[in-house]
């Protein structure tokens, strides 16, 4: 199967966003994200009181590697999946869960958030977001590029690659 | 498929650069991270052991700039060559919208130059897809050794229809490696206008 691209828009999107949020103040936590399992930020909210997050693309990229690794785990194991997986440190935290098949929600939180709320909140809040990549899934929106973003593009190719 | 984030107005690709152990592809990025300007880069991931031999990937985002109110951005990943990490390597491949396949000029590799591309179109194959189906570029590396092969012995093993541009390199100098990675940029934008 081809991987889809799951495109996140409007009201979706805000929807996504709204999820994010909430899962911040019930939880606690830094920052939550929401990934497609290629290592791309789909959404991403952080809590106002948080410091400057890491980079979210290498985050979302280990984080998505690191996701694939554990469901091949799974599979030689026998198992369907192995649905969430935590890392604790002494200070920092990581809760990732899948949201549909193509989709997860990271949450970053340091030792101030409770495990039990991170874990309890964000199973939910991973449901919610599953729904709502697969309703993206169902209604892709229409990109309307035409010949002139290739166009364009292509000098931007000029100038970063060199002619 | 490109990954297209709509709230911020961005479009983003996945490259991977494919082929056997030792062949350059971590070598490629390194170059490309060298020569691009901060501000157009992200940091470079890379998890290799301790001898420096890709144990899962590379990493490398680059930013093409904005075209038609997109931001259109590159991430440019390295698969591990050595033949025992192919679980690894075939999670890699998920999404992949465009692939560098790195060969080697050395006599040695040229078996495993053809046992890699055989190795990378089964890996597609699991995810439904033929190398027909994505952009591909052929980019013949170490073409400074002495006994280099002719180009067009790699080519005859490794892609032997001839369907895939072929650009010669020496990576460690930089040499074939931007020339590489504009033409499978290229030809992967060319498929986002097309459809």
């Amino acid at each position: 199967m081809v991987e889809p691209s799951l495109v996140l828009y409007g009201a979706l999107y805000q929807r996504a966003m709204d999820v994010l949020q909430e899962t911040l103040q019930e939880t606690g936590a830094r920052y939550a994200l929401f990934v497609d399992r290629k290592g791309f930020v789909l959404a991403h909210k952080e809590a106002l009181w948080a410091p400057k997050p890491p980079p979210l693309d290498s985050l979302a990229t280990l984080v998505a590697g690191n996701a694939a690794a554990t469901q091949a785990l799974a599979k030689l194991l026998g198992e369907a999946r192995f649905q969430e997986v935590v890392h604790q440190g002494e200070r920092m935290g990581l809760y990732v869960d899948e949201a549909s098949e193509f989709a997860l929600l990271v949450l970053v939180f340091d030792d101030n958030a409770p495990l039990g709320k991170v874990k309890l909140h964000g199973k939910r809040a991973a449901e919610t977001l599953a729904r709502l990549a697969e309703e993206a899934l169902a209604n892709p929106p229409k990109l309307n590029l035409d010949t002139q973003y290739r166009e364009e593009a292509r000098a931007l190719l000029d100038e970063l690659f060199g002619n | 498929m490109s990954t297209i984030n709509f709230a911020n107005r961005e479009i983003n690709f996945k490259i991977v650069y494919y082929g056997p152990g030792l062949s350059g592809k971590t070598t490629n990025l390194k170059w490309i991270y060298s020569r691009i300007p901060e501000g157009r880069k992200g940091e470079m991931v890379s998890l290799a052991t301790e001898d420096e031999r890709t144990l899962f990937f590379d990493f490398l985002p680059l930013d093409l700039g904005e075209v038609k109110g997109f931001k259109t951005r590159f991430h440019l990943y390295t698969v591990p060559g050595q033949v025992f990490y192919n679980a690894s390597r075939k999670l890699i491949l998920r999404g992949v919208d465009g692939i560098v396949f790195v060969a080697d000029s050395a006599p040695n590799r040229l078996r495993a130059n053809a046992e890699s591309m055989r190795n990378m179109r089964e890996n597609l194959a699991e995810y439904g897809l033929r190398v027909e189906d994505i952009p591909v570029v052929l980019q013949v590396n170490k073409r400074d050794l002495p006994d280099a092969l002719p180009v067009e012995m790699i080519q005859a093993v490794v892609d032997p229809q001839g369907r895939f541009p072929v650009f010669e390199a020496v990576a460690t100098e930089g040499k074939g490696v931007f020339e590489t990675l504009k033409e499978v940029s290229r030809l992967v934008l060319a498929r986002v206008g097309s459809t």
